[in-house]
This record gives C-alpha cells, structure tokens and sequence, in this order.
C-alpha cells in the first residue's frame, strides 16, 4: 500500500494505548504487587521478596481453590461435551421442532451468570425451591435438604447449574460441526451395510474432530474463568470448599475490607501462569501453522514477482 | 426411500423422547421462574409448581417501582452503548492494519492482543483496583471506572473477528481502490467498513451482551448507588430473600431483553462466543 511507513501505526495506536493501560499494565501491575505485603489497607506496602509465594505453597485454600478449577476441567469435558455430542446426534436426523430444541438448549447462555445463580439459589431453596418441591411431591412429601449449604456435595449441585448453562453451547456447536460434514459419507456407509450405530461411532464422530476439539478449547480456557456462578452460589460455605481461584483472588482483596492486596496478586499472578501453561500449548500448533502458512504466502508472492 | 419400518418408529419415539426429556430440564427452570414472577407470594408459598392460580402483575409492578432497577437499567444502557461504540472503533482500525498493512512487528502486537482473550481477566482485578482509585486516576466508584476495562477486555476478541472478515476482502477491489487513489485511511473507510458490516454486526452484539452481562468488575468497582443491572440483580435478591415473587419480578425484567435479542440474533452470539477457537 503506498502510504506512510507511520501509517499502519497510527491505526494500531489507540486500541494499543487503551489495551495497554486497562489490560496489558495491570497484568504486569499484578507481578509487582505480588511482592509487596500489606500491613493495613491503609498503609503504605512494604517489600517482601517471594514471601507471598511461600506462603501460598502451603495455603491450603489455595490448592483446594486450584484443585476446584481443575475438577471442573474435568467435569466440562467428561460431561458436557459427551452429552452435547448425543444431543447433536439426536437432532441431527429429521426432528420434529429441531430449532426449538436448539433454541431453548443455547438460552441459558445468553442470561447473565449473575442471574443464573439467583435462579438456580432458589432452584436449590431448601424451603419451597423447584428441585425440592419435585422431590417433595413424587417421592417424601416431607423432604427438606439444604442443597447448597452441604459442603461435601454443593460443589456438585453447583457443577449442575454450570452444565445446565454450557451444554447447550455445545450442542449448538456440534450441530454446526455434523452439518458441515457431507452427506455422502453417512450414506455411503450405509450402503457399505453400517448400521446407524455404526455410522455414528465409526463415521460421523471421527469426522466430527475438529468441532470436538474447538468445545474442549473453548471449555479448557473457560473452566478457569468461572467467578459469577462460584462467587454467588457457594458463599454460604466454609472457606475452604468454597473458593476457585479468581473468587480466592477477590475475596483475599475486598470481602469485607480485607486488603489483601500483596497475597491476592500472587494468587493472581499464578493463576495467570497456569492460564498460560494451559492455552499455550493448545494453541501453539495454531499460531505455528499460521505464521508458517504467511510465511509460505508470502515467500510465493516473493517468486511471482 | 427407505421403508418406513417399526424400528424406525420406535427409534423415532425413543429420539424425541430423550430431546423432550433435556429440553424440560432446560426450559423448565426458566418456565417456573417466569410463572413465580406472576403469583401471589402466598401461592409460591404454598404451590410452588403448576400454573399460577391467580395471575398477578404486582411484582413486576413492585419491582419497577422501586427505583433500583430503572436506574440500573438506564446504567446499563449508556455504559455498554457507549463502550461498545468506542471498542468497535479501535478494533476495526487495529484489525485493518493487522489484516491489510505490512508493518514491523505485527506478528508480536498481535499474540499481545490475544493474550488478554485467553487470561481470566480476574488477574486484573486488584491492580485495576489500585489503577482506577485514588492514587491512579480516581474515578473507581461511577459508571466510567467500568469502561476502561470493559472496552480494553472487548479488543482482543473483536480484532480477531474484524480482522478475519478485512483478510477476506476481495483483493482486486482493494487494489483498484488504490490506483484510483485511496489512501490506507480511504481504503479502510470507503471500501473495508461498508464491506464488513456482518462481521461489524457479530462484534457489536457480542461485545453488547458480555458486558451487559458482566459481573466481576461491576462488583469490585462501582461504588455504593451505582449499578449495573447483573449487580442490582443479586443485591436485589439479597435484601428480598425471602420474597421469592419479587426477586423472580426481578430475574424476568433482566432475561426478557436479553431472549429477544438472542432469538433475533442467535447466529452473530454464536458466531462471537466460538470465534476464540474456531480455525481460520
């Protein structure tokens, strides 16, 4: 393009002042702080090493926190995306109201977190919420339980709700992914004398990949930015079971005024690091693949010329 | 046609049931809550399933009436507009430059601007604490502390999808524009902006929706008396607990915008919220 040499810069200038100042800084802001400690909220910090870190080593919160990250991982994967497989694989043959099934699937994840928890808080009401008033009316006309004040089990009555918000996401997604697979392979298949179990398990699924690995993506990365749904609806347990990482982060800052400001960065700062251990290697081959193909482009316009 | 045999039909059945089964466990939540919004208290007391048995619209009534919410509502309204106007601008001039000029260091500018989409931005929280407050810039507790952020976290995603949609412009119209004279700036206003406007769109509505929805900075940074709707949501449910009705009042008057908007643009939600990891 003949323009200035400036030119490209100019354009790329005020997202790059903005991002820098509200994104960038404060990320680099964060591995500073983490080596201050806070006597008082109010008082200047003082320098302390990696103190904060070897306090966190044993931090028992901490690791449950972390552990609690790495479980929903888990569970997004296990569960979610099997079940937002066989959903697709359902609606993939003739339906009867197939947009109204996809529609009413993909809702919750257009609501606000926020207010998916204080539905599903009443949802979970051990007075006279919707789960236990089902119970109350098939099963024990007395059944009262706490549902979320269980500290054994709220994390999975929490995991529920998460699913009740995600799967559908990942259904819509797999629908996008079957259908762009042609159809001649299921039907030569079919005339090959599969089943259609068979042209399930041994055709559609393997074809269906790349969408399978862009959920577990999209999954990965989320599963450690859970807070609204966790912040909201595990507060009312003990400390140590209540927390993922970014509510640690927050609750160690501002609940109740505590100013934590030092030991919450470095939780901040590993959270940070484990974000990347985990999205790097995922989309490493990506961004390798593409700067390989530019590079390709680009070495062919060379020639051409 | 294949015949139409009676495994066909069970399977037919067994299908629909399964889809019926997920489809109740999904909507269902959803039904209840907007029919509890519409009951006595009493009656959600007492029949808290089934239909209503006297429909009334004194809690939607109670809850607008209130005050809370309006403002809520109109916070809500200007913060996102007004971010969102600013975030598609700055991404659309990045994305342009990063999909249509060659210059030194694009490729690292680029992966700096994808970092902020794969952190958690609760990384951010505390040191925008400290940025926003009164040793930075002093503005922590109103409405404008939020747009900072708000628009800085909006960058990465929509520069991604602008600058897919700029790559993709046909580079024969590109090039004619430019012996015909056009300056980058030219280019960029005359023939990329008109040319995008789906991909415009899918940022504007996706970015919309996040940061109406958004909830970690909202609480750590407006100050007491300034809401944004998911906040005012859950504050309202703490000071009416017990009032199941209201808070139900409360949860309609929040989801209702956000289904019509999603029944009318489900494609560009969709197409925002995969295009993180979908390969280019």
């Amino acid at each position: 393009m003949n323009s200035h040499r400036l030119t490209p810069y100019l354009f790329i200038l005020p997202a790059l002042a903005v991002y820098g100042l509200f994104v960038a800084f404060p990320i680099l802001d964060s591995f500073r702080m983490s080596l201050l400690h806070w006597e008082s909220p109010l008082l200047p910090p003082e320098f302390c090493g990696l103190d904060n870190f070897r306090l966190l080593a044993s931090d028992h919160v901490f690791w449950r926190a972390l552990g609690h990250n790495l479980l929903l991982l888990v569970g997004s994967l296990l569960v979610q995306l099997p079940l937002a497989i066989l959903l697709a694989f359902l609606l993939y043959y003739p339906t009867v109201g197939r947009t109204l099934f996809r529609t009413a699937f993909f809702a919750p994840m257009v609501m606000p977190t926020a207010a998916v928890a204080v539905l599903w808080q009443y949802v979970y009401e051990p007075g006279n919420g919707l789960l236990t008033s089902l119970l109350r009316m098939t099963i024990d006309p007395d059944f009262s339980h706490a549902w979320l004040a269980d500290p054994k089990t709220a994390p999975l009555w929490i995991f529920v709700t998460i699913c009740w918000q995600y799967t559908g996401f990942h259904t819509v997604l797999m629908m996008a992914g079957l259908s762009s697979i042609p159809t001649e392979c299921f039907e030569a298949a079919r005339i090959d004398g599969a089943n259609e179990w068979q042209v399930c398990w041994h055709v559609a699924l393997p074809a269906l990949r790349p969408t399978i690995a862009v959920s577990a993506t999209l999954s990965i990365v989320g599963s450690l930015k859970y807070f609204d749904l966790v912040y909201l609806m595990a507060g009312g347990l003990p400390e140590a079971s209540r927390e993922v990482l970014a509510t640690y982060i927050y609750r160690l800052a501002f609940d109740q005024n505590q100013g934590r400001y030092g030991y919450g960065s470095a939780v901040a700062v590993l959270l940070f690091l484990v974000a990347l251990a985990i999205v790097v290697p995922l989309q490493a081959r990506r961004l390798l693949n593409r700067s390989g193909e530019e590079r390709a482009a680009g070495s062919s316009r060379g020639r051409a010329a | 046609m294949k015949k139409f045999t009676c495994r066909h039909l069970v399977f037919f059945c067994l299908r629909h049931a399964v889809l019926a089964g997920f489809l109740l466990a999904t909507a269902y939540p959803l039904v209840w809550m907007a029919m509890t919004a519409f009951r006595t208290e009493g009656d959600a007391q007492a029949r808290p399933l089934g239909l209503p048995q006297q429909w009334v619209m004194t809690n939607l009534a109670e809850v607008l009436r209130s005050g809370e919410f309006s403002s809520a509502y109109a916070n809500s309204l200007m913060l996102c507009s007004a971010s969102v106007a600013i975030a598609v601008v700055l991404a659309a001039l990045a994305a342009f430059a990063f999909a249509q000029l060659r210059f030194r260091g694009s490729h690292v500018l680029f992966l700096l601007f994808l970092v902020g989409m794969m952190i958690p931005v609760h990384v951010t929280l505390i040191p925008l604490n400290r940025l926003l407050g009164v040793d930075g810039l002093g503005i922590k507790g109103g409405l404008v502390a939020l747009a900072g952020p708000y628009i800085g976290f909006a960058l990465p995603i929509s520069i991604l999808i602008l600058r897919g949609a700029f790559a993709a412009l046909p580079p024969d119209l590109l090039d004619a524009s430019r012996v015909d004279g056009c300056s980058a700036w030219g280019v960029f206003r005359h023939v990329a902006l008109p040319l995008s406007r789906p991909a415009l769109a899918t940022v504007v509505i996706f970015n919309f929706l996040t940061m109406w929805n958004e909830f970690a900075f909202a609480l750590t940074l407006l100050g007491p008396g300034c809401e944004t709707l998911p906040l005012a949501l859950t504050r309202f449910k703490g000071e009416h607990d017990i009032q199941i009705t209201q808070t139900s009042a409360a949860l309609v008057l929040v989801v209702i915008p956000l289904i019509i908007v999603y029944v009318f643009a489900q494609k560009h939600i969709i197409r925002g919220l995969t295009a993180g990891a979908v390969k280019e």
